[in-house]
C-alpha cells in the first residue's frame, strides 16, 4: 500500500506533463474529450446511485468513496489549470504578433522604411 | 594595378567615374565610421522623462535609432521623435521582450543594417560601451556581445540585486547550459545573422532567460563586454523588483518542461 503511492504520484506527474507536451496533437484533443464525456457519465451514475462511489472505491483500495471523488477531482483541476495557462499564453502570443505587425506597419507608413531617413 | 569598380559602373548604368588612388575604395569604410550599418534599440514604457536624453546622446553617434514604444501613456513617442529617432508604438503594452522583437524586427527591414544594439532607456548604460561594443563586433569573430557589469562596474547596485543576479546565473547555466556572467544585462549586440533568428515568446522580463537559449541553439559564437551600469534613484525605482525573478524562473522552466510553441 505505501509502494503504490509514490508509484501513483509520479505516474500522474508523467501523464500531465505527456499530455501537454503533445496538446497540440488532434487525438490527444480527442482524448481529453473522450475522457470528459466519460467522467460526465460517471458523476450521473453516481448521482443516480450514490452507493456507486464507494463500491469502485473499495474495489481500488481507497477507504471513503468521498475520497475517491475528491482524488478524481485533484487531477480533474490540475488538467484544467495547465489547459487554461497554455490556452491564455497562446492567445497572449497570438496579441502580441498582432500589436507588433501593427506598430511596424504604421511605422513604415508614417515615415518610410527604416534606412531610408528623411534627412539623406 | 587591380582599381575596383564603384558599384553603380558594375551596372551597366552609365555614370561618372570615381578616381581611385590606392586598392581600396574610399567609400567602402564609409559606412563603418558613420555606423550606417547599426541599429540602436530602445525600448520605452512611460520613459518620457528620461528616454530624450539618452536618444539624443545616442544619435550623436549611431544615424539609426529606433525607440519602441512599449504603450506608453506619458506621450514617450514624441519625446522619441523630437530626440531624432525612429518611433514603433505598440497599441498596448506588451512587456520587454515583445518590444525588442518589435525593434529587431523593425530594424531588420533596413537591408543595410548588420548590427542590432539593444539600449536602455533608463540612462543605465552608457553610450561609450555600446560603441566599443560595436568597434569589438566588427574585429572579432562573433555574433553576440552581452554587457557585463560584474566585468565592469556597477556603481551603487543594491546588494540584494546583486545576489538575486548571482542567483540568476546559476539557474540560467543549469537550463540554458550558455555561462554568461550577466545574462540580464540590456546593452547588447547581435550580427544579423543571429537577430534574424530571434523569435520572442516570453513577453517580459522572462526574454532575458529565453535569449540563452537562442544563443545555444544558433551555435553562433558570443562574447561578453565589461560595461559600466549606472544605478541611478530613477532606474533602481522604474527597474524590476527582485521578487519577479520567481516569476521568471517559473515561466522558464513551464517552457523547458512543456515545450515551446502550442501552436
Amino acid at each position: 500500500m505505501i509502494v503504490i503511492k509514490p508509484l501513483l504520484v509520479v505516474c500522474f506527474v508523467g501523464l500531465l506533463i505527456w499530455a501537454f507536451r503533445n496538446r497540440a496533437r488532434v487525438g490527444m484533443r480527442a482524448g481529453i474529450r473522450l475522457v470528459a464525456a466519460l467522467l460526465t457519465g460517471f458523476a450521473v451514475a453516481a448521482i443516480v446511485d450514490p452507493g456507486l462511489t464507494q463500491s469502485l472505491a473499495n474495489a481500488v483500495g481507497v477507504t471513503r468513496g468521498t475520497d475517491l471523488l475528491l482524488y478524481a477531482l485533484v487531477v480533474v483541476f490540475a488538467f484544467t489549470t495547465m489547459a487554461g495557462y497554455f490556452r491564455y499564453r497562446e492567445l497572449d502570443n497570438r496579441l502580441a504578433e498582432i500589436a507588433r505587425s501593427q506598430a511596424i506597419h504604421e511605422a513604415v507608413r508614417m515615415e518610410g522604411m527604416p534606412g531610408v531617413s528623411p534627412r539623406d | 594595378m587591380v582599381v575596383p569598380t564603384p558599384i553603380y559602373a558594375r551596372c551597366s548604368v552609365p555614370g561618372p567615374k570615381l578616381e581611385v588612388q590606392s586598392g581600396v575604395s574610399p567609400l567602402a569604410s564609409l559606412p563603418d565610421l558613420l555606423n550606417r550599418d547599426v541599429w540602436v534599440i530602445v525600448r520605452c514604457f512611460n520613459e518620457a522623462t528620461v528616454a530624450g536624453a539618452v536618444i539624443q546622446e545616442l544619435t550623436r553617434s549611431f544615424p539609426n535609432v529606433v525607440g519602441v514604444d512599449d504603450g506608453s501613456t506619458d506621450g514617450s513617442s514624441e519625446v522619441i521623435r523630437e530626440a531624432g529617432a525612429r518611433v514603433v508604438r505598440h497599441a498596448i503594452n506588451l512587456g520587454a521582450g515583445a518590444a525588442l522583437q518589435t525593434g529587431l524586427q523593425f530594424a531588420l527591414l533596413d537591408p543595410a543594417a548588420q548590427y542590432f544594439v539593444c539600449f536602455d532607456a533608463d540612462g543605465q548604460h552608457r553610450v561609450s560601451d555600446a560603441i566599443g561594443m560595436v568597434e569589438r563586433m566588427r574585429n572579432e569573430d562573433l555574433d553576440i556581445l552581452i554587457g557585463s557589469r560584474f566585468l565592469g562596474s556597477a556603481a551603487g547596485m543594491p546588494r540584494t540585486r546583486r545576489s538575486v543576479l548571482r542567483a540568476a546565473r546559476v539557474f540560467e547555466r543549469l537550463s540554458s547550459g550558455v555561462s554568461l556572467s550577466d545574462a540580464h544585462n540590456g546593452l547588447r549586440v547581435f550580427t544579423r545573422r543571429f537577430a534574424s533568428q530571434l523569435s520572442f515568446s516570453m513577453r517580459d522580463m522572462a526574454y532575458a532567460s529565453e535569449l540563452l537559449r537562442f544563443i545555444r541553439q544558433s551555435g553562433l559564437r558570443y562574447g561578453e563586454h565589461p560595461v559600466t551600469v549606472d544605478y541611478t534613484v530613477y532606474s533602481l525605482a522604474k527597474g524590476q523588483r527582485s521578487v519577479n525573478s520567481i516569476n521568471i524562473a517559473m515561466d522558464v522552466w513551464m517552457q523547458r518542461i512543456f515545450g515551446r510553441r502550442p501552436s
